[in-house]
């Protein structure tokens, strides 16, 4: 998978594509530790994610609890029909503010 | 006729040939891409599973099998593996779905989510092999 972070005013854009599994997400978790210290806002575009398997589950996990404890805001945008699936059956879904495009997040 | 089975070094370098494994199986047998993405995951899960615990973390170096059958009904993939014997439809779903994430625990998600997306999740231990087969009904065919 490959990431693309760029850094705003208001938050951290970290673009994604690929797979996110078991493989990639320890990758994508290494991306985005270092960005917690800096960013109250975390915008994950997922746009371009095609697959993501429990593993990719783990790291929003790690990511939302970044987020609440600095009372920060997690954007996750562009989830596909599959993605939006697993997240819904593990619960995941209701705890993250989800829009459908970039355009769609407002600060 | 499906892909033909297939022995890949049990790393988590075997995800990608395994998605690669687990697509022709489904587009042979006729599924959607939904259907297959489905039971992508769910082989992902159990596989990535055994490379973690059964291998990885007790220092063992083994082999995942995949192979498919095309039943008239059914498109059924056997996974197996040579670690210590474990059932994964026998793990318990995670308790704790619907309670906050702050409170979750982070384990038994994968499992889970294998068995919910097949048609049937079976286990059997053959010789030295744990063996999980994933079981989808085939689009059109009374099952």
């Amino acid at each position: 998978m490959k990431t693309e972070i760029s850094r705003q005013p208001t938050h951290v854009l970290v673009a994604c594509e690929g797979h996110i599994d078991g493989k990639t997400a320890p990758e994508l978790q290494a991306t985005l530790a270092p960005l917690f210290g800096e960013a109250s806002a975390i915008v994950l575009d997922l746009s371009k994610v095609d697959y993501m398997s429990s593993a990719g589950l783990r790291v929003l996990l790690l990511v939302h609890r970044q987020l609440v404890a600095k009372k920060g805001r997690t954007v996750l945008v562009g989830l596909s029909e599959s993605l939006t699936e697993t997240m819904r059956i593990t619960g995941f879904l209701q705890f993250f503010e989800t829009q459908p495009t970039l355009a769609a997040v407002k600060f | 006729m499906g892909p033909d089975p297939l022995a890949l070094p049990g790393t988590l370098d075997a995800l990608d040939p395994l998605a690669d494994f687990v697509h022709a199986a489904a587009a042979a047998a006729g599924l959607d891409k939904k259907a297959a993405g489905r039971l992508h995951l769910a082989v992902d899960e159990v596989a990535t599973n055994t490379v973690t615990h059964a291998y990885g973390e007790r220092g063992l170096t083994g082999q995942l099998y995949l192979s498919a059958e095309i039943a008239p009904d059914v498109l059924r993939i056997h996974l197996e593996d040579t670690g210590p014997a474990y059932d994964p439809t026998a793990t318990p779903p995670p308790a704790d779905l619907d309670k906050p994430l702050e409170e979750r625990g982070v384990g038994g998600l994968g499992i889970f989510l294998a068995r919910r997306n097949v048609d049937a999740f079976l286990y059997e231990r053959r010789g030295d092999r744990n063996r999980v087969t994933f079981v989808v009904r085939r689009p059109g065919r009374p099952g």
